[in-house]
């Protein structure tokens, strides 16, 4: 059981979900045959939610699930604290594999290591906030003034202060999914499973919530897989994206990676949309100064303004503007590179 | 609309503009005509009193030939009728002729109104019916036209071979029919005793074994020989045993009806007499039971039980409820009703009981499993479809007469709803709260008490209110096998056509209902 600890904190490999009667025929016939997902609702009647699906994640890291409806996001995710059997491959916690647990163990699992919050929020409407919050610790038989303590700590938390005796149908709809996220925390798990949390709010509400969940995030050092549709989210939220298309991953990569160079075309359709100001890094977009001079002549290095290699496009703009002179890159005092206003240019396209 | 007969005009589908040309092809024969209709059916000019009377007169046939069953059916019925009420002039006419011959005087003058009053009936429902047939036609036909147009498979236009199906249904429908109506049927018996004489091997003339077979009652076809008539005495220990005795030679052998119902009886028997201490033990239990719950209702004195009830409703219903039940109870008690009223709440209460400590776990099972709907869900419609007059006397086969049989009665009927109430609840629970707590590491019993009952509560609340209103009205019916109560007095004033005695009573049978339900009702809207 402790073959792979570096290797990440959640690892799934090479999972399989096919839904239906014949499912485990199925995937027999997929193992085999390799069918594809048309052949199996043909053959079988029976669904691919999951094809083959091996990602890591490691610790404290932000990993976005991106992906359209029915592609296959909340059953990939579901598999993790098995509430969804997976019909081939195996999940591993900590090096631990999830589908031997018994189902005891299972329960304790799901208690204290992994947290989770949903779409719908899904409070238990007859229950006050404080209640809601405690509920991991209530299935565990914690004692009620200990569950007290905790939970208007959590609430406290998520600026919930005052709320704790509302019902959950007495809160706005951005408020009943931060009690869903103190719930999520109330046990103090390692690994949160956010379920599209952020989907079901308003813009402004949601990123207002993006942006606390990020603080939180860093202060608590938790292990998250983000399942989301919205590539914005999923490119401010994630350290690492995977975009998911028909239960299978298209592509794993970091923001920069996804955005300047998208897998396929598919990718490439999602991506093309997206604003790069935020995403572009001048050591992505610069060419070598040499270069730059043979075809345009010497540059004025005193007035030229000057960014480091980690400045994005939007710095890059903000002091090239109202003025002639490119942009010298510089690490520790010694220019690496130039950035033409072509170049910024293309890169707010994309085409670095 | 009705200056040309419509029919007639005949094939000018040439005539029809693009607008109308597929109503044109529809209808084939006297495509101008149904164009013309059919396009103001669309716009909803339809003068409301259009009549096809080519349709009107030629009934059914026309219907056959245009190939609408609908039409048809309701053409074929029309005229049906109508024969059968002249066929039935035939029939009181010669009895009439006969009982002149016998000189009943009374007879003669009955039959020949009958005689009157089905000619006019023939005539009225033909000529009536007619006209609203050729009223019905075109309208339904443009729907056959909707279907058609659809689907160009479906039949359309005018075809003289679909007469020969018509034929075939008349052929086979109204012969028998109007036979059937100029004759009167034969007696039962007389039917019985042919049979046996048939059996005997004598001669029976065609036309009456005809009428026995066809006309009346279906016929007996299984005749079973008699069962042994079975008695379970005591032997000299004490002990039952099971004594047959043979019918007595000669005795004619009996109908499918009595043979089972006679099996029926012998199960009962045999089983009250062999495994009584189970139905004893059962009495034994509601009795104590029912003693338990009765020396609170009844044996409390009035003022303080009164005070308690209302004093209860206003901590679960508020002011104006409890002014209610306080009119109530004075009604109860003015009227010297009670004693019986506290009688009948104790038979409520305790019948309630048991359908919820029973329907609550079962709801649960139902609501949760598909095989335990699959299992309960045919019971509880039997449960709830047996008349309750029914299920009394089982009732009283098992446990005699008395309460505790009274309580049985109830429970089955007042627990369906508990049942129902509860799975209803049960499986509207939101899947994603289940699902949460699953996620957060609820075992199946937590899930159950935390998640599952409590947000099925107002429709088990909803349940235990019905399961309440239910009994009390079976605990009415009941009195008839000895529930006593309030029931007792409205049977017994119905026994004796004491009218005001019985209204009495019922008011304060509605009153008590009414109580109840108020404060269970309005407790549950104040919870949530």
């Amino acid at each position: 059981m402790t073959e792979n600890t570096e290797e990440g904190v959640v690892v799934t490999r090479n999972v399989w979900k096919i839904f239906g009667n014949r499912a485990d025929e199925a995937m027999e016939a997929v193992r085999r045959d390799n069918l594809s997902k048309a052949d199996v609702l043909e053959e079988f009647g029976a669904v691919v939610g999951v094809k083959d699906v091996s990602i890591s994640v490691g610790e404290g890291e932000i990993f976005c699930i991106m992906g359209l409806s029915g592609s296959g996001k909340s059953t990939l995710v579901r598999h993790i604290n098995r509430l969804i059997e997976p019909t081939g491959g195996e999940i591993l916690i900590n090096g631990a594999n999830v589908g031997q647990l018994n189902a005891e163990e299972l329960r304790a699992m799901r208690a204290d290591k992994i947290g989770m919050v949903f779409q719908n929020m899904a409070l238990l409407p007859h229950r006050t906030v404080r209640d809601n919050v405690a509920l991991s610790l209530e299935l565990r038989n914690v004692d009620a003034y200990t569950r007290a303590q905790v939970a208007d700590r959590v609430i406290e938390l998520v600026s919930l202060q005052g709320y704790g005796d509302r019902l959950p149908s007495e809160l706005s709809g951005g408020m009943q999914q931060r009690v869903g996220l103190a719930r999520a925390m109330a046990a103090d798990p390692d690994i949160l499973l956010m379920d599209e949390p952020f989907s079901a709010l308003d813009p402004l509400i949601r990123r207002v919530l993006q942006d606390e969940f990020l603080e939180l995030s860093k202060s608590m050092n938790k292990t998250t897989l983000f399942i989301t549709h919205d590539l914005d989210e999923a490119i401010r939220m994630g350290s690492r994206i995977a975009i998911m298309k028909d239960g299978e991953i298209v592509q794993v990569g970091t923001p920069e990676d996804i955005v300047t160079n998208p897998a396929d075309a598919y990718v490439a359709d999602f991506v093309a949309g997206i604003s790069k100001l935020k995403l572009l890094y001048a050591h992505t977009v610069m060419e070598p100064l040499a270069a730059y001079e043979a075809r345009k002549g010497p540059v004025a290095q005193a007035e030229a303004p000057v960014a480091e290699p980690d400045d994005d496009l939007d710095k890059l703009i903000a002091l090239s503007v109202n003025q002639d002179h490119p942009v010298l890159i510089k690490d520790d005092g010694n220019v690496v590179g130039v950035v033409s206003k072509d170049a910024i240019l293309h890169g707010v396209q994309g085409e670095a | 609309m009705t200056d040309t007969t419509p029919d007639q005009i005949g094939g000018a589908p040439a005539a029809a503009t693009d607008e109308t040309k597929p109503f044109a092809d529809f209808a084939d024969k006297s495509g101008g005509y149904f164009a013309q209709t059919f396009l103001s059916i669309q716009k909803a000019k339809l003068p409301s009193t259009h009549i096809n009377w080519l349709a009107a007169i030629a009934g059914f046939p026309w219907a056959a030939i245009r190939a609408n069953k609908m039409l048809f059916w309701i053409g074929f019925l029309i005229d049906l009728v109508a024969a059968v009420y002249l066929m039935q002039v035939w029939k009181f006419s010669r009895a009439a002729e006969q009982a002149v011959i016998d000189g009943k005087d009374f007879l003669v003058v009955r039959y020949e109104d009958w005689t009157m009053s089905s000619l006019w009936a023939a005539v009225i429902i033909f000529v009536l019916g007619r006209v609203l047939f050729g009223w019905l036609a075109d309208r339904i036909y443009f729907r056959q036209y909707n279907v058609w147009r659809v689907d160009h498979s479906k039949p359309s236009g005018w075809d003289m071979k679909r007469l020969i199906w018509a034929a075939v249904i008349v052929a086979m429908i109204a012969p028998l029919m109007l036979y059937r109506a100029s004759q009167f049927p034969p007696e039962e018996r007389t039917c019985i005793k042919q049979a046996r004489s048939i059996a005997a091997g004598e001669e029976v003339a065609f036309k009456d074994q005809f009428d026995c077979m066809i006309i009346g009652e279906f016929p007996t076809i299984v005749w079973l020989e008699r069962r042994d008539t079975v008695t379970y005495p005591r032997d000299d220990d004490g002990n039952r045993f099971v004594r047959r005795e043979a019918p007595r030679d000669g005795l004619p052998p009996v109908n499918l009806n009595s043979y089972t119902a006679q099996l029926i009886d012998d199960g009962i028997g045999y089983l009250t007499a062999f495994y009584g201490f189970f139905f004893d033990g059962i009495t034994t239990f509601l009795r104590s039971m029912l003693s338990a719950i009765t020396a609170v209702f009844v044996g409390t004195p009035w003022i303080i039980a009164m005070g308690a009830i209302m004093a209860i409703s206003y901590t679960m219903a508020g002011a104006r409820i409890t002014i209610f039940v306080a009119a109530s109870l004075v009604y109860l008690a003015l009227f010297g009703f009670w004693q019986t009223a506290m009688d009948t709440m104790s038979l409520v209460v305790a019948a309630s009981i048991i359908c919820v400590v029973f329907g609550l776990p079962l709801g649960i099972w139902v609501g949760k499993s598909t095989r335990g709907q699959a299992i309960i869900t045919p019971i509880l419609d039997i449960m709830q479809t047996i008349p309750s007059f029914v299920y009394l006397l089982p009732a009283v086969a098992f446990f005699s007469i008395g309460k505790p049989p009274g309580i049985l009665a109830t429970v089955i009927f007042a627990m369906p709803p508990m049942v129902r109430l509860t799975a209803l609840g049960i499986k509207h629970v939101p899947e994603n709260t289940k699902e949460a707590a699953l996620a957060f590491g609820a075992n199946p019993r937590q899930l159950l008490t935390k998640v599952e009952l409590p947000q099925a509560l107002p429709s088990i609340m909803a349940g235990v209110n019905q399961v309440v209103m239910m009994a009390l009205s079976m605990v009415v019916v009941a009195a008839l096998i000895g529930a006593g109560g309030m029931g007792f007095i409205v049977t017994e004033a119905l026994a004796n056509t004491r009218t005001g005695a019985g209204i009495l009573a019922g008011i304060g049978i509605a009153l008590l209902a009414m109580m109840i339900d108020r404060v269970v009702q309005k407790a549950n809207t104040v919870k949530h």
